[in-house]
């Protein structure tokens, strides 16, 4: 009130300053862990179990210099795909059958919280021994770990669909069953939306615990075999590659989002 | 083609009747079943016993013959209002080039030629009730059934709204059956006010209304029949709400 001059701003930095504040704050926790691991290595805990940032950082170069990191990575992403692909159809359409149909959800309900509880990786020897060794089991750990987030998401927004959208299109002549494919799906966008979200990192969870055991190739199997060989800066190069790679999934995707649903 | 006539009766008696054409309003205390019974006339429920009749014919469920509209728009926030427009042709398998132009008619109607792209979202309550609108007029339905539609808006935008209607209601030859709390609002719309009364929310009154509408809405609203009806419904529904009070 004092200088009707002064816009309103609760944020104490002028305009300009903003957004590369907002970066140093938002990349901070990374430096700090970073710094704190390079001092750590050598003094803390031994250089050959701890390697240095700047060691990783080298062998990750030798990684992608090589191009032997490519044929790994390739693999992990197609199993995420798929993985996660599926997950969110067939996710959707149980989550939406679920909250539109009393038996469908009488069906799964029980089942659904029973297992949500299961950690899906204990599941990987089941998935091997089923499987075997390979994309088969690494792609059904990944879709079911994806599949809860998603499911539990369409499930709680298609029951909450306002009941006027649907009856709207019920009077302007969409049947009963087409009003879920014509309204409750769209409507319940936003939320499947944030259900895949959710589903990103845990995909990439699923994928590298099941490939550690149950594949001869990808991410997990290269953290793996680095981490038997002794290779340690090899085994950290690995892990911040497939970090690295579940950030831009997880970036890109909302990037994507924004851009594809223009009316949220 | 339907003409437009509602009937809502039991084996004994008629409750209500709309004739084809006519402007219906119901006014009740609240919590007495308006809404309800607007939900019965569109077929989203099903009467406990008595029937449902449009055009003397018992309706089955929710039916294209008519179109509701809703205190809350209920519009698909993932179309335009170009998209929500045309959404009851597309269902009625109405060619893409006929539905644009179709739409683009009572997009204009309703004035909001040059939102044509935007999103329920992006518009303020008075507009999104307008897209409402032309979204039900757009299939044409013959008997609009309006819940509280103004309820929401500010005095002069339901004002605006209201002689929008009746224009609309003049030209298109809709029957309409509207939904109110408001007894001005009833009195200034109709033909005839349905009074209901508390509970259970049955028929207490059906009141003609009889004013000379050509001279626009100050004329009316200082005229002496005006005044008259709007105190009579008013008086009727007092009652109602006095001795819902007293039985308490």
């Amino acid at each position: 009130m004092a200088n009707a001059d002064v816009p309103l701003s609760t944020d104490p930095l002028p305009g300009v300053l903003r957004a590369p504040a907002a970066i140093v704050v938002q990349w901070l926790p990374l430096g700090v862990v970073t710094a704190l691991w390079e001092l750590a290595s050598g003094r803390v805990v031994d250089r050959a179990v701890l390697p240095s940032p700047v060691t990783v950082a080298g062998a990750i170069g030798d990684l992608i210099a090589t191009g032997e990191v490519v044929p790994h990575l390739t693999v992990s992403l197609i199993r995420v795909a798929i993985g996660l692909g599926s997950s969110v159809a067939v996710g959707v359409a149980l989550g939406v059958g679920m909250a539109r149909s009393k038996p469908v959800e009488d069906f799964f309900d029980a089942f659904l919280t029973m297992t949500y509880p299961v950690p899906k990786t204990a599941l990987v020897p089941l998935a091997i021994l089923g499987l075997g060794v390979g994309t088969e089991a690494t792609v059904s750990i990944v879709f079911l770990a994806c599949l809860l987030p998603v499911v539990l998401n369409a499930y709680n927004a298609a029951g909450d669909v306002d009941r006027n959208l649907v009856w709207s299109a019920r009077m302007m002549g969409t049947g009963e069953r087409r009003v879920l494919w014509k309204v409750v799906v769209p409507a319940t966008v936003p939320e499947i939306v944030t259900g895949i979200r959710q589903a990103i990192p845990i995909a990439f969870v699923a994928l590298v615990s099941a490939e550690l055991v149950a594949s001869n190739r990808g991410i997990g199997h290269l953290i793996l075999s680095a981490g038997q060989l002794g290779n340690y800066p090899r085994m950290f190069a690995a892990i911040v590659v497939i970090s690295a790679v579940a950030y831009v999934a997880v970036r890109w995707f909302e990037l994507l989002c924004d851009r594809v649903i223009a009316w949220t | 083609m339907t003409d437009g006539r509602v009937t809502v009766s039991n084996l004994k008696k008629v409750y209500g009747e709309a004739d084809e054409g006519e402007f219906l309003s119901v006014v009740g205390p609240s919590g007495c079943g308006k809404s309800t019974l607007l939900y019965l006339i569109a077929g989203f429920l099903d009467p406990t016993s008595g029937t449902v009749a449009v055009d003397g014919e018992p309706i089955d469920g929710p039916g294209t013959d008519r179109g509701v509209v809703f205190q809350d728009y209920a519009l698909f926030p993932w179309r335009t209002v170009e998209g929500n427009t045309t959404y009851g042709l597309e269902e009625a398998g109405v060619p893409e080039s006929e539905r644009e132009a179709i739409a683009e008619r009572y997009i204009e109607m309703m004035d909001l030629d040059g939102f044509e792209e935007k999103y329920p979202e992006e518009l303020s309550g008075g507009m999104r009730q307008r897209v409402s609108l032309a979204r039900t007029l757009a299939y044409d339905p013959a008997i609009l059934l309006m819940d509280e539609p103004f309820g929401a808006l500010d005095r002069p935008l339901r004002e605006s709204l209201q002689d929008h209607l009746l224009d609309i209601w003049r030209d298109l030859e809709k029957t309409v059956v509207f939904i109110t709390h408001d007894v001005e609002e009833a009195v200034y719309l109709s033909e005839r006010v349905l009074i209901m009364t508390r509970h259970p929310g049955t028929k207490k009154a059906m009141t003609e209304v009889d004013l000379d509408r050509s001279k626009g809405r100050e004329a009316i609203v200082t005229s002496d029949a005006f005044t008259r009806t709007k105190n009579a419904v008013w008086r009727s529904l007092r009652e109602e709400t006095e001795t819902g009070t007293e039985a308490r």
